[in-house]
């Protein structure tokens, strides 16, 4: 037995209409990553809020951006967690995010961690012109995995294997069973399994997370549960899309969040992972809310240049090479992704960049000084000739409220309209994006979005 | 110890400014070069040291590395040639060497070569490139040399009532200015209209309101004052030079005390050349300037750096026309960087050649009626660096 004891959420700006996708679709919408964001800085913006005293990371995706090398360790080190905690991936399929939980769960119910960070992210883009078929959406998620009470029990995870896979992938092909194979010998197997054991009494309500759900509602209807009742149905998936391996974990957050007392979730991909949960304290958030306030991408075409399969080009520049640096990353993480700035310790005048005196008063004593993300607009411009996929590329002096002053690119600014325009005096919020478009290298630093 | 210079510049020579593809970087070094020799009336032998000012070696051929890139073309050797770099002020700044040199006695007569070779490359393959892909992973990553002024616009609009019209009036001026002259790369004169209207470069900079990609050299020939021989030279008098670091490349973007509505480098660099030279009035003591409009607000900045006038009042300057030729006193005559170019390690000495022509009253159509004294002034970096020269055509 555990406790969430806390969480968070994090979508991408930006969403699409199935109806931009083909004038025929209807109106559900999914999040849609910008061309600077990845699993990484969505992970980041997920967890950054959630980083004390955390002693275990768990990250899940089935859309990692390194080989051979750990998403876990990686995100801790932007979250400035020290080195040598435990840090762990988990992928392969869209169960993950609920792999992760289930083993967060023992790892705390058998006294091994005390809090241990759930890490669920991903980004995937279907194949062009087949975005209609898979209902993809891009979002991570964040949980706080602890001893202490919090907002709900994890209580009897329970895991079942089965052979097959609907849809998966073998050496960069896609293999799809026979659909009424892949039900019958698939899902339907695999969920008798489950009812076998799961009490319709003892339950307030049900949630599966999964294709089938239909198949699934008749199933359970069978084993003595009361559908109109205690079925919860997944609405996420018409406003965010289908998110993988985050998906489970966000309808978690989503009952959580609409105080559904106990319930069962049944996470399947390639078998079930079975989780009971009981909300112990509501909470007024809401990502139903949160994805309401998205902007809209009004052209495919627009959505092609976001996942860069268009043109990518401004004046001239079709590819970019940007140089970047492991060892000025690693020597300089404090400054470049922590926010350390240096404080006069004379006059207390606030830097981001270092000196051997105090540029007011010249005094020579600094102390660390922990920058905040959110600031005033002291200046800006929006260059024209510096290439982006979206030109212009807005630049922004920022006086933070801790002192000190940032220059970082805005970011989200696809459409530059009212929602997205800034000025002088406007307040921003710095966000961690990727700085090199062309994804040769990880290099994330901060850009603004307004507040 | 801030003393007054006592140095003499007896000969300039200038090639033309532009896109200046049949000419290599040793052309241009000859051609400067060889003009100001001859102008000095001596010979190649007798200069005993030379600064070569060139800023952006790695755009072209890796042509102005070092000092041996001035000896090269010209056949000049066994005497001491550095190189100086120090942005768009190293023209100055190769000035400031030969000067310091001759006042030390090391030489008696001292060459300042300044020379760019930009248009090896396409435009956009250029400098901006090498701000897009070669400059820190992180700061400034978005910024061209264009944003990094286009800011200070902005705030100074917000501040002070400056208006786009003001900042596309220094435009209209200078190209205006420009069609006087036969060396300067972009000769057309342009209406407010079309300035504001041509593409945006960075809100609210456009293409007009920047100065273009440009080839070109210059060349002085310097000795100290005491060495004039007055019946071969036309002298002109090295009365004052400043030249100040100010604030750092990246520093602006990360101090919380800088303003973006003056640079302190400037307001330096002219207090250490004015108290050289004695000037207290530069308003009533000046007769013309060339400044450093590599942007149009630039030039609206320096106005009330050199003191031209008072904090604020930059807009009324070039409002009433005073800046104007024929004004009461005249900035950027020459055409200014906006239509002469900027070909950046040659500017500084560019400017000075253009004020000795005035000075000396060689400057045909756009001459400056009876100038007696005249200023140079550059600013490198985002603001940075700046170098102040003040000349007299009397000692």
């Amino acid at each position: 037995m555990s406790y969430i004891t806390s969480y968070n959420t994090a979508f991408p700006q930006f969403i699409i209409a199935d109806k931009v996708l083909h004038p025929k679709a209807g109106e559900n919408t999914r999040t849609v990553a910008y061309t600077d964001e990845d699993i990484m800085t969505l992970a980041y913006a997920a967890a950054c809020k959630l980083s004390s005293n955390i002693d275990a990371i768990l990250f899940a995706t089935t859309t990692p951006i390194f080989k051979e090398r750990y998403h876990a360790s990686y995100l801790a080190d932007l979250l400035n967690i020290p080195e040598g905690i435990t840090a762990l991936d988990l992928g392969t399929t869209t169960r993950c995010g609920t792999d992760a939980l289930m083993l967060a769960n023992h790892w705390v119910d058998s006294g091994a961690y005390n809090n241990v960070l759930v890490v669920a992210a991903d980004v995937e883009f279907p194949a062009i012109g087949k975005e209609l078929l898979t209902s993809f959406g891009h979002a991570a998620v964040a949980l706080i995995v602890s001893k202490e009470k919090g907002l709900a029990e994890v209580s009897d995870i329970s895991s079942y294997s089965a052979a097959i896979a609907e849809e998966f992938q073998y050496k960069k092909n896609i293999i799809q069973y026979d659909a009424r194979f892949a039900r019958t010998a698939g899902f339907k197997d695999n969920i008798k399994l489950i009812l076998k054991s799961m009490n319709a009494d003892s339950i307030d309500s049900i949630m599966l997370n999964g294709n089938y759900s239909k198949l699934a509602h008749g199933m359970m209807k069978k084993a003595g549960f009361d559908m109109e009742k205690q079925f919860i149905s997944n609405d996420l998936i018409t406003r965010i899309g289908n998110t993988g391996s985050t998906h489970a974990l966000l309808r978690i957050v989503q009952a959580i969040q609409d105080d559904r007392g106990s319930f069962a979730l049944i996470d399947y991909a390639n078998g079930s992972n079975v989780i009971n949960i009981c909300v112990t304290k509501s909470d007024t958030k809401s990502i139903v809310e949160e994805v309401q306030h998205k902007t809209l991408i009004n052209h495919y075409q627009d959505f092609l240049a976001v996942r860069k399969r268009g043109k990518f080009e401004s004046l001239g520049y079709e590819k970019l090479d940007l140089f970047s640096s492991e060892m000025m990353q690693e020597r300089e993480k404090n400054q470049f992704i922590h926010l350390k700035g240096f404080e006069c310790e004379s006059c207390n005048t606030v830097y981001f960049l270092k000196a051997a005196r105090c540029n007011k008063c010249k005094a020579t004593s600094f102390k660390e000084k922990q920058l905040s993300r959110r600031g005033t607009i002291y200046s800006l411009t929006a260059e024209f000739y510096f290439p982006n996929t979206f030109p212009p590329t807005n630049m922004i002096i920022i006086d933070l409220e801790t002192g000190g002053r940032l220059t970082v690119q805005q970011t989200d600014d696809m459409y530059q309209n009212e929602k997205s325009k800034l000025k002088i005096g406007d307040k921003v919020g710095l966000v961690l994006r990727k700085m090199m478009e062309n994804d040769a290298k990880p290099n994330y630093f901060w850009k603004c979005v307004k507040v | 110890m801030n003393k007054k210079r006592d140095i003499a510049i007896i000969g300039i020579g200038v090639t033309k400014f532009g896109e200046l593809f049949e000419q290599s970087f040793d052309d241009l070094v000859r051609e400067a070069s060889i003009q100001a020799i001859d102008d000095a009336g001596i010979v190649m032998d007798e200069i005993q040291g030379a600064w070569l000012s060139t800023a952006f070696p790695e755009i072209g051929v890796f042509k102005g590395r070092s000092g041996m890139d001035l000896s090269e073309p010209l056949n000049l050797y066994d005497i001491p040639v550095t190189r100086v770099s120090n942005f768009c002020a190293s023209g100055a700044d190769a000035i400031r060497n030969a000067a310091n040199a001759l006042n030390a006695h090391e030489c008696d007569v001292a060459m300042a070569v300044g020379v760019e070779k930009l248009r090896d490359r396409s435009s956009q393959d250029s400098i901006v490139k090498m701000m897009v892909e070669l400059t820190h992973p992180f700061y400034q990553k978005g910024f061209t040399a264009a944003g990094t002024f286009a800011v200070y616009a902005n705030r100074i609009m917000h501040e002070y009532g400056v208006t786009k019209e003001d900042i596309a009036g220094v435009s209209v001026k200078n190209h205006g200015h420009g069609i006087l002259n036969d060396n300067a790369h972009r000769r057309m004169s342009c209406s407010l209209e079309q300035v504001m209207g041509s593409p945006m470069v960075a809100d609210p900079l456009t293409v007009m309101d920047s100065c273009p990609t440009t080839d070109g050299a210059a060349c002085l020939i310097m000795v100290r004052a005491e060495d004039v021989d007055k019946q071969k030279h036309k002298p002109i008098y090295i009365h004052g030079l400043g030249l100040s670091i100010s604030t750092g490349w990246d520093l602006p973007f990360f101090d919380p005390e800088h303003d973006f509505l003056s640079f302190k480098a400037t307001q330096n660099a002219a207090r250490i050349a004015y108290e050289q030279a004695g000037i207290t009035k530069p308003m009533d003591e000046i007769d013309l300037v060339e400044l450093h409009d590599c942007f149009s607000i630039v030039e609206l900045l320096t106005y009330e750096d050199l003191g031209l006038c008072g904090v604020g009042e930059a807009k009324d300057l070039i409002r009433g026309d005073v800046t104007k030729l024929g004004g009461e006193t005249p900035v950027n005559v020459s055409g200014g960087l906006l239509s002469c170019g900027h070909p950046v390690g040659a500017t500084g000495v560019r400017m000075v050649v253009e004020v000795c022509h005035h000075l000396r009253g060689t400057a045909g159509e756009r001459q400056v009626e009876g100038a007696k004294t005249g200023v140079t002034h550059n600013i490198g970096g985002p603001g940075a660096i700046a170098s102040v020269i003040v000349l007299k055509n009397e000692q």
